[in-house]
């Protein structure tokens, strides 16, 4: 290039950064600040990239370190879910007639296709694991109290919103898995008292689950649930920021030797470390996805059950185990416990965050955990086998499990 | 005051009794206007006048019989009008006894009597007509070995037709609670062969039922309810039993095996049982307790006759393993269909194949009864040809797959740089005192 078009470029390059400059100001950065992809307050007396090169300075509180990760991991893979998902949504067809064969040709007949799939399902495994995590630290770090309990409230909320997109993304591959799984869970629904019946009619659509249920878990899981998510999240980060991040009890106690709030800049120390978490979570999530796709089951038939009902998402192997070991009412126990954690600022409201000092709600939340820990490991263990008795639709009494059986058609 | 309400009780009671008396008196089915109630017209054995429902006038039978009531309702000949006259002749409007029983009242009849009876209309083809039932039992009953004890010995001892079909309340066949229901017959047939008193007059044995129960036929019928299962009479005739010859156990066996039957009769084992050497399939299969044999037996099997001989022993031995390593061919193609569809791929193509192997190996098992070597191989050469097919597009399938797992070398090495940047960049913002406060 000759020296006068370069400096052609280069004049038209800055005239329209600094057009950019001039028309926007820097509440625009506070869109980033409600996606959670910027801290602190923003300075709005200066122009854009002042007040960008400003915020980036923010400080995290002190001692703010690998725990506090978790959260961004949540988000990071439910980005990944987003994109992922997206992409899945250009091949899919969500009718009963269609759905088996659109999964077929994204695994086999498009290129990276199984990557899409088998990230998007492992992303939704390993998300319920981050935002168990996630919670765990809030919990026992005591990071809602007041003046948090809202935000408290809002993660629960997104808590749910993430069982249930997995829920009902769970039936759109439309296999033997994913069909009779999902059985099993709207008939455990339409057995709770009162509200069963029309629950479960709601969620069905059908007296079975048929392609009327799947173009409502579709609705639900690629409209509804995307936009709950969003408003929810811009809540999240909005009162994360208005109350700024909670700083660790011995922080809080002026025992770590440094000042409560002086902890990392965001840029460029906090961005590096969460950029090294990010790209190791993206990079586990591949390899999971990788060394163990997620299988194409047979297609869903409604009048056979299979022999072997394998399940792919960690809370259907937790909701297995506890109905296998603890029957309805320790499931019901175990939800109770979940949602007494909503109610728990309403109870825990002194400041102070040490756990020494609460000790019962300590305990329950170590109960909840860990009971949430050993029923995956129970979980996984069980195989679930089949007859048409355990498998009757809307009638059976409880779940049955047996033990394992290889299915064997050969005469 | 304790005495008074005894004597309630006992009021209460009494009064209860003469209720259910009465009511049970009066529930006689109409299912025709009430016309003039039938009367016996004579002695055993000749036509009877057309039963007729009866108006509850009609059969003060049961006033003494009380036994019977149940029977009045229940059944098949209560359904369709036949009544106690009908069959024992007498009067059922009479209020004496004497009246009741006269008009040539028959009573409680001798057993071959019984069966002259129940043909009086079984075997009258305008009576059975109009209930589309055959009409040739009692003709064949004779011919059996119970119509030949019973007409030919007169033994008291033989069945007649009540002692398989109930007396009073009978049930049609395709009714489960019959008698002759398909899971009902074999205890109605021990009912005496089972008996090892009443049997040890003929010299029968008595352990049928119980090695029937546990055979392939048994547990199909009582277990699974597959009404495709034989029963006594689809081996021994029902109204026509006979024990099969020597000689014709095959064409029994091979009334529903019949392409088994046809290779049998066609090879060396088909010759020994037409000149007696060998009682057909019960030589390896055994009568009541009839079992599959198990692919990995079937050497031994051969070995009870042709054990001696080394040659026929060697085609036991070749027979056997032919025939497992088919069924292993077979279970490896169906494995490798559902690999082929784990991994997302169109199985259309894949699954006809695996129906081709399928029919292949269900074929072995028919041939190889006519013991024709030649053919089982090739058989068996196709189904591992089919499943080695198979097993190759799975392969081919997989490999894509495990082609996948290259896409970790660039990702982890992307990451771990990624990592190992920002740790640098981490540390030289550290020491050149950049994380200072502003």
């Amino acid at each position: 290039m000759a020296d006068s078009e370069r400096g052609v470029v280069r004049l038209w390059a800055e005239r329209l950064w600094g057009d950019l400059k001039a028309s926007t100001d820097a509440n625009l950065l506070g869109l980033l600040r409600f996606l959670g992809l910027l801290y602190g307050p923003i300075d709005t007396s200066l122009p854009i990239d002042q007040a960008f090169r400003k915020a980036l300075r923010n400080r995290l509180p002190a001692r703010a370190g690998w725990r506090e990760a978790f959260g961004g991991v949540t988000y990071l893979l439910f980005i990944v879910l987003v994109a992922t998902g997206v992409l899945l949504s250009f091949y899919y067809r969500p009718s009963a007639e269609e759905a088996y064969q659109s999964v077929q040709h994204i695994v086999s007949g498009i290129s990276l296709g199984w990557l899409m799939r088998d990230l998007h399902a492992w992303s939704a495994n390993l998300i319920v694991i981050a935002v168990l995590l996630h919670m765990a630290r809030v919990f026992f770090g005591g990071a809602y109290k007041p003046p948090r309990e809202t935000n408290w409230l809002v993660g629960l909320l997104l808590l749910f919103v993430i069982f249930a997109f997995g829920a009902t993304g769970y039936l759109l591959p439309w296999d033997q898995w994913a069909y009779w799984t999902t059985t099993q869970g709207v008939d455990v629904v339409g057995r709770l008292p009162l509200l069963g019946d029309w629950l479960g009619e709601l969620l069905r659509g059908d007296p079975i689950v048929s392609g009327a249920t799947l173009s409502r878990f579709f609705a639900v899981h690629v409209i509804l649930l995307p936009w709950a998510a969003l408003g929810l999240l811009m809540l999240h980060f909005t009162l994360l920021r208005k109350h700024g991040a909670a700083a660790r009890a011995r922080v809080q106690h002026g025992q770590a030797g440094a000042p409560a709030n002086q902890g990392v800049p965001f840029f460029p120390h906090h961005l590096l470390r969460s950029m090294s978490v990010g790209v190791l979570v993206v990079a586990i999530a591949i390899t999971a996805a990788v060394l163990r796709p997620r299988d194409v089951a047979p297609p869903a038939d409604s009048a056979h059950p299979p022999k072997v009902l394998h399940s792919t998402w960690l809370v259907a192997d937790v909701s297995r185990a506890l109905f296998h070991y603890l029957g309805a009412w320790g499931f019901g126990a175990f939800l109770l416990l979940g949602l007494a954690l909503v109610v728990l600022p309403v109870f825990d409201r002194s400041p102070d965050r040490r756990l020494r000092q609460r000790p019962l709600i300590a305990g329950l939340g170590f109960a909840f955990f860990l009971g949430f820990a050993l029923s995956w490991a129970a979980g996984w263990r069980l195989r679930m086998t089949s007859s048409e008795r355990e498998l009757a639709p809307l009638t059976r009494p409880a779940l049955a499990v047996d033990s394992a059986r290889t299915a064997s058609r050969a005469p | 005051m304790m005495r008074a309400s005894r004597l309630l009780v006992i009021a209460t009671v009494l009064l209860a009794a003469a209720t259910r008396v009465e009511a049970q008196t009066t529930s006689q089915p109409s299912t025709a206007p009430a016309t003039e109630p039938a009367k016996g017209t004579g002695h055993v054995g000749a036509a009877r006048a057309w039963p007729t429902a009866g108006a509850d006038e009609g059969n003060r039978c049961l006033v003494c019989h009380s036994a019977q009531r149940e029977a009045a309702s229940v059944g098949v000949h209560a359904e369709h009008g036949v009544r106690c006259v009908d069959c024992h002749g007498g009067d059922s409007t009479s209020r004496s006894l004497p009246g009741a029983h006269g008009n040539g009242f028959t009573g409680r009849l001798a057993k071959a009597e019984i069966a002259r009876l129940c043909g009086s209309c079984h075997s009258d083809p305008n009576r059975m007509r109009e209930y589309g039932l055959p009409t040739g039992q009692l003709a064949e009953f004779r011919t059996s070995r119970h119509g030949q004890l019973l007409f030919g010995q007169h033994d008291g001892d033989a069945p007649t037709c009540t002692d398989c079909h109930g007396t009073h309340i009978i049930y049609p066949p395709y009714d489960a609670r019959s008698r002759v229901y398909p899971t009902s017959i074999p205890t109605t047939c021990a009912r005496c062969h089972a008996n090892a008193q009443r049997m040890q007059k003929y010299g029968l044995r008595t352990d049928q039922l119980e090695q029937f129960r546990t055979s392939a036929h048994g547990v199909t019928l009582f277990q699974k309810q597959d009404f495709a299962a034989p029963t006594c009479v689809a081996c021994h005739g029902a109204h026509s039993a006979l024990p099969p010859t020597r000689t014709s156990i095959s064409s029994v066996c091979g009334g529903c095996h019949q392409l088994v039957a046809q290779a049998f009769n066609a090879g060396p084992h088909g010759t020994a049982t037409r000149t007696g050497r060998l009682e057909g399939c019960l030589g390896c299969h055994g009568n009541h307790d009839t079992q599959r044999i198990a692919d990995t037996t079937i050497a031994a099997q051969c070995d009870r006759c042709h054990g001696g001989d080394t040659r026929l022993h060697q085609v036991g031995i070749d027979l056997q393993r032919r025939m497992v390593r088919a069924r292993s061919d077979l279970r490896s193609a169906e494995h490798a269909v559902e690999r082929l569809a784990a991994t997302g791929q169109r199985t259309a193509d894949a699954r006809f194949r695996y129906q081709s192997a399928l029919t292949d190996y269900l074929q072995i098992a028919q041939v190889q009864h006519g013991l024709d070597l030649d053919r089982v191989e090739a058989l068996e050469g196709r189904v591992s040809a089919g499943s080695i097919e198979l097993d190759r597009m799975a392969l081919t399938s997989e490999e894509t797959r495990w082609e996948h797992k290259l896409l970790l070398l660039p990702v982890w090495f992307l990451a771990l740089s990624a990592v190992a940047l920002a740790g640098l960049s981490l540390r030289t913002v550290r020491r050149t005192g950049a994380d200072e406060a502003p």
